[in-house]
């Protein structure tokens, strides 16, 4: 019982929802990557991949220019170049996504472990300067509010950057003709075809978008919440954004809420000090909580209908 | 997810002989390809190659050990490696053929071996008779029930496995640390591990359990390969039958190609999806118990830190769903998991660079890059009546291309 | 079990008739090496986590003149001992055995694990192989049951973290007592791995030490459940910040670094663990320092001096393996009060001379 009130007690303070924000934008990216991805037909489960691999280049490129923001758009563009892999072997040469997907996962474990090995040997890697981290921005005015200021408005810049992608992914989705596209070519790619809709063009452009913002959790991560990078370092948020995408039945979100979940969970982990209850069971609640959830609210989740269906021009 | 249904082409029977080198052309020509970009990777690096492998040949199969490894012992850590990868290759497949992507396999590894300490350890001076026994079958059944809660869940609400069993993996790591960090499980001390299952409770070793006998200039008890291996294989062998000989394998398979279909020809959805999810749960917690009985004799923390059930992912996609490919594939990567280590150790090289290998050995199957390759050279083009583009892998997960030779006669 | 030996016999010489098809290597075969061969296998951590293991591939790099420990770059290997060192990562729990064993077999003089987690496989191993000798950092030579099999070849390396840490626990003690910390809250807090012997001996100290020194403060312990995942332990220690922590000791490796972050974010001060981490963040006044890298380098050295004594070795501030380091100047530019430097200085007296002992486990208030 005094588990149950210690969480009650963090439940209204304004420091854990910050915190859970901050958790849930990490997840959020690239569930909104795996949407896209899916929505226009390609299975996407190498969010964990793309995102190391974008924490590992971040890191490298910090260390060397020296600046965060192209530290970021480099980790963008390795997740994107994963992402490439990806694509190519799923539409190109119309491999089994979810095989490709495990490759991709796979590879970026070992790539980035390997290259941090022949680059540093046992030296540290090396850590990055409060300076040349991505910052953390607490908006003037907004921020002092009570309550609401620190959990919304005193955040790294890349929660807001994840907040405005999960609204503009949702418009693009869903309220313009490249939107309607994208699902059409998910769902019907054949008919999308006959419309004179290029299928592989916006397959392609969905898969390397999910890369892009997956590379980007993992600057979030790598140089945004932590400032060096340690093998292995995602541990598995790749496999929960995948989770959240079809908790949030392939809508970003739908995908936002998992998150949230997710990151409250972790949330009140964090607080594992004050909570007097064991760690591990403490640990396992987030993934408890979302089997409940999934048997007793959401119910079914079913994939664009096209999902995981290579597509071959005029064919079947 | 990834029901890709192609339409198989009827072709000509081949003779046996020629179907298994056609068969394991395309994996072997993988590996080759993986060797190939993976020693380009390691050149590009600066370290040289040829090293790199000459470590993994050594640790992997005993090959060409320069700095004085023990062939046996390397080939024998290979196995040890690979008895769990088989089985829950096994628990990866099965689902496959259903069309359920079971990500569990961790999990439900990590509820078997959950169990199967609980009972060597509580019931140690059972006979073994008795004992052994119910350590597997315990480790089965959590194995089963860990799963059946996704598959449950899938067939009653329509929670997706893949969610579903993500979750789960991470409930039974936790409940694991949970158990033997200040747990049940834990022993009076301060040690994150169960105390050691009953002597009776474990698996024999093929060799005598006695450091004074020496076998192939080492002693007996180095050589840890035990025969958990027969149930390995017995596990793969009831995976085909079942698969193909009898009606629930039917069952599977029509639920794989087409849900409409299995509805069509009677197959009930909902007991289909709970009996499968609930054997191939039963096959990754077995994988588990084995582990405990066979190699660990207690819970440890190396379970932390364990990997088995995703690796065995990707074996079952490299053994293309069927029992040999998943036993081949499995014995690949074990190899491969002890040849990095002795990689590292002789050539410097990290033993990371295995899974660099791993993943190019699953991309290029599943792409055919070789395939691709060989079409591109003149004159191969009209010999090879391969399919005109895209892979015999595109399918390989539902393998809804590959129709069995006796389909029909085993429909109910 | 005589009669059923033959048949394992019978079964073992038909499941390794693959193997004699293969040919073995004879042991014999190897080149005649100048020096003793040293093996170094790490724990899951791996080699880059900054702190635990990469301490002990800078002892074995002492000692090393040649080797894989020299050949893979970045450390510096100054031949001290004039041994060949070798050394593998141990990516899972499944390779603690093979790695150790593939040492023993390869006939290595001294084969050193790194790490609590290792002992029943060092245990198993060294148990094989009587004519070669082991060390294992912070542990024993075990059994499944974790009972010290007392082996004559095994030698066990072991620090008394909570000198350490309650040399640190010390400082954050008395600069809350007087009043010189960034709102003097009177709240400090510890950020552990796992909760594991060598990661509580180290909180354990540091409680203490902060409790004797200042009987009113507040002492918060958590766990991030992870040695690698920097974000984690940041998340722990926010949240000790957000209950009025204004110390951070971070004990959970490359994991811990974040908690170290967290300080420097939120201006308050943060301890380091294992080695210096005075260049992990500018809050970092102190580390709580464990010599991994003395303790094999001493090892190798017994190895090569044949002084190899089996048993526990304890390295502590009797033999300057175990201490603190000042690092970063306080929040206001300056140095450590010299009268607060005094008192933890007498304390490490106290504690190396006996009339101090810091309890190993943590003390329950």
């Amino acid at each position: 019982m005094t588990a149950l009130s210690d969480i009650l007690h963090l439940l209204i303070t304004a420091s854990l929802w910050q915190s859970v924000l901050a958790l849930s934008a990490l997840l959020l990216l690239p569930a909104l990557g795996g949407v896209i991805s899916e929505r226009s037909g390609v299975v996407n489960i190498a969010m964990e991949g793309m995102m190391l691999t974008g924490a590992f280049f971040a890191v490298y490129a910090d260390l060397h220019l020296h600046n965060p923001w192209l530290a970021a758009l480099v980790a963008m563009f390795a997740g994107g170049l994963m992402a490439l892999i990806h694509a190519v072997v799923s539409i190109r040469f119309r491999a089994d996504q979810i095989v490709s997907g495990i490759a991709i996962n796979i590879f970026a474990a070992g790539l980035t472990v390997f290259l941090v090995n022949r680059v540093y040997g046992l030296q540290d890697v090396g850590h990055i300067n409060t300076s040349e981290s991505l910052p953390n921005i607490a908006l003037p005015g907004l921020s002092s509010i009570p309550f609401v200021g620190q959990v919304f408005f005193d955040q790294n810049v890349i929660v807001y950057v994840a907040l405005i992608l999960l609204v503009l992914t949702h418009i693009v989705l869903f309220r313009t003709r490249l939107g309607l596209r994208i699902r059409a070519v998910g769902e019907h790619p054949q008919a999308a075809d006959t419309a004179g809709v290029n299928v592989f063009r916006l397959r392609y452009g969905a898969v390397i978008t999910s890369g892009i913002l997956s590379g980007l959790a993992g600057a979030y991560l790598a140089i945004g919440i932590s400032n060096t990078f340690v093998p292995n370092m995602t541990d598995g948020r790749g496999y929960i954004a995948l989770a959240a995408m079809i908790f949030g039945k392939w809508t970003p979100f739908g995908a936002f809420v998992a998150c949230l979940i997710f990151g409250l969970g972790e949330a009140i982990y964090y607080n594992n000090s004050i909570i007097h209850a064991s760690p591990y069971l403490l640990s396992a609640l987030p993934y408890l909580l979302t089997l409940i959830v999934l048997a007793g609210v959401v119910g079914r989740s079913s994939p664009p209908a096209a999902d995981g269906i290579p597509y071959v021009a005029g064919g079947e | 997810m990834g029901t890709g249904a192609v339409v198989a082409r009827p072709r000509r029977r081949l003779p046996v002989i020629g179907r298994l080198v056609r068969g394991l052309a395309a994996p072997l020509g993988s590996v080759l390809f993986a060797f190939v970009v993976g020693g380009a990777i390691v050149f590009a690096t600066g370290a040289n190659p040829l090293d790199a492998y000459q470590g993994l040949l050594c640790g992997g199969v005993g090959l060409a050990c320069a700095q004085g490894e023990n062939s046996a012992l390397q080939i024998s850590n290979s196995i040890v490696y690979a008895i769990p990868l088989i089985m829950c290759g096994v628990s990866v497949a099965l689902p496959f053929r259903a069309g359920l992507f079971n990500i569990g396999a961790e999990g439900q590894l990590l509820a078997g071996t959950m169990a199967a300490t609980a009972v060597g350890v509580h019931f140690a001076e059972w006979p073994t008779v008795v004992l052994l026994p119910a350590v597997l079958i315990s480790g089965a059944v959590a194995g089963a029930l860990w799963a059946g809660i996704a598959g449950v869940l899938k067939a009653t609400t329509g929670a997706h496995e893949v969610v579903t069993t993500i979750m789960l993996n991470y409930a039974a790591q936790w409940l694991l640390r949970y158990l033997i960090i200040g747990g049940p499980l834990q022993p009076p001390g301060e040690f994150s591990a169960s105390a050691p299952i009953g002597s009776n409770a474990r698996l024999p070793t093929f060799l005598p359990n006695d450091s004074a006998v020496i076998v192939f200039g080492l002693p007996a008890t180095v050589y840890r390969v035990h025969t958990g291996l027969i149930i390995a294989i017995v596990a793969a062998a009831v995976f085909a039958v079942l698969l193909w000989r009898t009606s629930l394998g039917y069952e599977i398979r029509a639920l794989g190609q087409s849900q409409k279909a299995a509805r069509y020809a009677g197959v009930s959805m909902r007991r289909t999806i709970i009996v499968t999810m609930l054997i191939a749960g039963a096959f990754s917690g077995l994988a588990g118990a084995v582990q405990i009985a066979g190699v660990d004799h207690g819970m440890t923390d190396k379970y932390f830190s364990d990997t088995t059930g995703f690796d065995a992912i990707a074996v079952a996609l490299l053994g293309l769903g069927s029992a040999l490919g998943i036993v081949l594939a499995a014995v690949l990567f074990g190899a491969l998991h002890s040849g990095g280590a002795v990689m590292q150790s002789d050539a410097g090289i990290s033993s990371n660079l295995v899974l660099v290998l791993q993943a190019l050995i699953l991309f290029s199957i599943a792409a055919n890059f070789l395939g691709a390759i060989v079409r591109q050279i003149p004159g191969v083009r009209g010999r090879r009546s391969a399919p005109p583009s895209g892979a015999p892998a595109t399918a390989l997960v539902t393998e809804s291309a590959t129709a069995p030779p006796d389909e029909s006669a085993v429909s109910t | 079990m005589k009669h059923s030996q033959i048949r394992y016999l019978g079964l073992a010489a038909a499941a390794l008739l693959l193997v004699a098809a293969c040919g073995s290597t004879p042991s014999a075969g190897g080149t005649p090496s100048p020096t003793l061969k040293v093996g170094l296998v790490t724990d899951t951590g791996g080699l880059n986590d900054q702190s635990f293991n990469h301490l002990a591939a800078v002892g074995l790099a002492k000692a090393a003149s040649t080797g894989t420990i020299c050949s893979v770059g970045g450390l510096q290997c100054s031949g001290g001992l004039n041994v060949k060192g070798d050394v593998v990562e141990s990516k899972t729990g499944d390779e603690y055995v093979p790695n150790l064993t593939n040492f023993a077999t390869k006939g290595y003089d001294l084969v050193i694990g790194n790490g609590f987690l290792m002992q029943p496989a060092m245990g198993t191993v060294a148990k094989q192989f009587p004519n070669i000798k082991f060390a294992i950092v912070d542990g024993y030579c075990t059994d499944a049951s974790f009972n010290d099999l007392k082996l004559s070849n095994c030698m066990d390396l072991l620090f008394k973290e909570q000198e350490s840490g309650a040399l640190v626990g010390a400082i954050a003690g008395l600069l809350e007592k007087a009043h010189k910390a960034p709102k003097n809250t009177n709240v400090i807090g510890a950020v552990g791995g796992v909760s594991i012997p060598p990661v509580n001996h180290y909180i354990a100290g540091y409680k203490w030490a902060a409790e004797m020194v200042d009987p009113g403060v507040k002492v918060l312990v958590g766990y991030s459940n992870d040695f690698n995942a920097a974000d984690k332990c940041k998340g722990v220690a926010n949240s000790q910040i957000g209950h009025g922590a204004e110390f951070i000791f971070q004990v959970a490796g490359g994991c811990g670094l974040g908690a170290l972050q967290a300080a420097g974010q939120a201006k308050v001060y943060g301890f380091g663990v294992d080695a210096d981490q005075k260049g992990a963040d500018a809050s970092v006044i102190a580390s709580a320092l464990k010599k991994v890298d003395v303790a094999v380098y001493t090892a190798i050295q017994a190895v090569v001096q044949s002084k190899f004594a089996s048993g526990e070795n304890r390295f502590s501030l009797q033999n300057d393996a175990t201490g603190y380091q000042l690092d970063n100047p306080l929040s206001d530019g300056t140095q450590l009060p010299a009268d607060i430097k005094a008192a933890v200085d007498k304390l490490a007296a106290d504690i190396k001379s006996g009339a101090q002992t810091p309890p190993d486990t943590i003390p329950t208030t």
